[in-house]
């Protein structure tokens, strides 16, 4: 059988409409005006925890397998935004699932509101510092609460953020006393790391103790 | 991602604050959404139409818009006061189908909300978003104004994604719109809505 029948076609989700998104950023300003950054954060920790609970868990046999899963879409970790595995523990989304979104509130709205990076602030210093804003909260919680979900020879998957960078060029990355542990862990130099970040929104790592 | 998430909130959201809670706070999405994206001023309906073609004004962000010139509404006197404009696709219809094969199926909630909108407040809902863009678009008309006149925006006919329709006879009438005429649009587009000046002196309410 030719090897192009062997591969399966990726799992694409239709694009959403914006309105919906904008609206979700909306309403979570109408959270923070009445509840503060802390409120917002716990809105936005909730929301990501609940979405992935929704879904159904998996079980795979061998770390190939999860890795295709993950790059062809197929994963609940994968569903929506376009990964791929830069080395067996090292993984990166190209673009931020979240952008569409950003957009249109930017062309239709205006500036992002500025609680949309005090939240994150709250977040980094009180979760994991690798955040730039609510978004990212959603985004990472959300790829945690799906990794619990997740288990691989019978072990869970753990995963963890190492760097991000915002339609804008804003980086974060994480901390310096993380950072060569987390590396080492993706199998990436801090020079990859640089290069992979020119043209991807989010590099994680993956692996089960 | 987010439009997902925000809909697995809906159920946890209708259990804490009720499904009367959640209406308050789409409605007040929608209010703060189209006070958000500020004013606009037309010289008169063929700019408006043009601009909402080439998606420049409010409306648009809902997606294609089509106004539907043949379908003008006139006053008393037999003067264009507003049009019928329909969208193409339900602005909640992607996110049905993304959680269709990213989650399952859709929370109970989106019905819950869906039908205390259509018991309380207005008999127009298909689904749970219609809160906040029905509100939107009612709000975003008071924001534009056409030769110096203020708009006004209502809701006529909504087709949702398995197919269940929502006529608003009664605001039909007072605009003089054949109920059937707009029943045979949703074949084509999934919501029908009027525009027209504020205050107009329709046909339709002269007579009741």
């Amino acid at each position: 059988m030719p090897e192009d029948n062997n591969q399966r076609a990726k799992v694409t989700l239709i694009d959403d409409n914006p309105l919906v998104d904008v609206a979700a950023c909306l309403f979570l300003e109408d959270i923070a005006d009445k509840q503060g950054a802390s409120g917002m954060n716990n809105y936005l920790v909730s929301l990501a925890t609940s979405l992935a609970k929704s879904m159904p868990e998996e079980e795979y046999d061998t770390w190939d397998e999860f890795i295709e899963a993950l790059e062809n879409g197929e994963s609940i970790i994968s569903a929506f935004e376009e990964v791929m595995a830069i080395t067996p523990n090292c993984a990166v989304t190209k673009k931020c699932p979240f952008t569409r979104g950003w957009q249109e509130y930017t062309k239709r709205i205006g500036e992002f509101s500025k609680i949309h990076t005090d939240v994150a602030e709250y977040y980094n210093s009180v979760y994991k510092p690798c955040v730039i804003n609510s978004m990212c909260i959603i985004h990472q919680t959300f790829r945690n609460a799906a990794a619990d979900r997740i288990t691989i020879k019978g072990k869970p998957l753990k995963c963890a953020n190492i760097a991000a960078v915002w339609e804008d060029g804003t980086r974060k990355i994480a901390p310096d006393e993380w950072l060569p542990i987390l590396l080492e862990k993706a199998q990436i130099t801090s020079t990859d790391l640089n290069m992979i970040l020119r043209n991807n929104a989010d590099v994680w790592v993956i692996y089960t103790d | 991602m987010l439009d997902v998430a925000l809909v697995s909130l809906i159920q946890d959201m209708s259990e804490k604050a009720g499904v009367e809670g959640t209406i308050q706070y789409w409605a007040r999405v929608g209010e703060s959404l189209a006070k958000r994206m500020g004013k606009e001023a037309y010289m008169g309906w063929p700019s408006f139409n043009v601009a909402l073609r080439e998606g420049r004004t409010a409306f648009s962000i809902e997606g294609s818009v089509m106004a539907l010139t043949d379908l003008a509404i006139t006053d008393v006197d037999g003067d264009v006061v507003g049009y019928i404009y329909a969208l193409e696709t339900c602005v909640f219809n992607p996110t049905t189908v993304r959680i269709r094969y990213s989650v399952g199926e859709l929370p109970r909630a989106d019905r819950a909300v869906a039908d205390e909108y259509n018991n309380s407040v207005r008999d127009t809902a298909v689904c749970n978003f219609c809160v906040i863009h029905q509100r939107f678009r009612e709000e975003v008309s008071k924001n534009i104004s056409i030769a110096d006149q203020q708009l006004d925006c209502i809701q006529l006919a909504a087709r949702g994604f398995t197919g269940e329709t929502k006529i608003a006879e009664d605001s039909m009438r007072k605009i003089g719109i054949n109920p059937e005429y707009v029943r045979s649009l949703l074949r084509n587009y999934a919501c029908v809505y009027a525009i027209m000046m504020k205050g107009a002196r329709l046909k339709g309410e002269e007579e009741e």
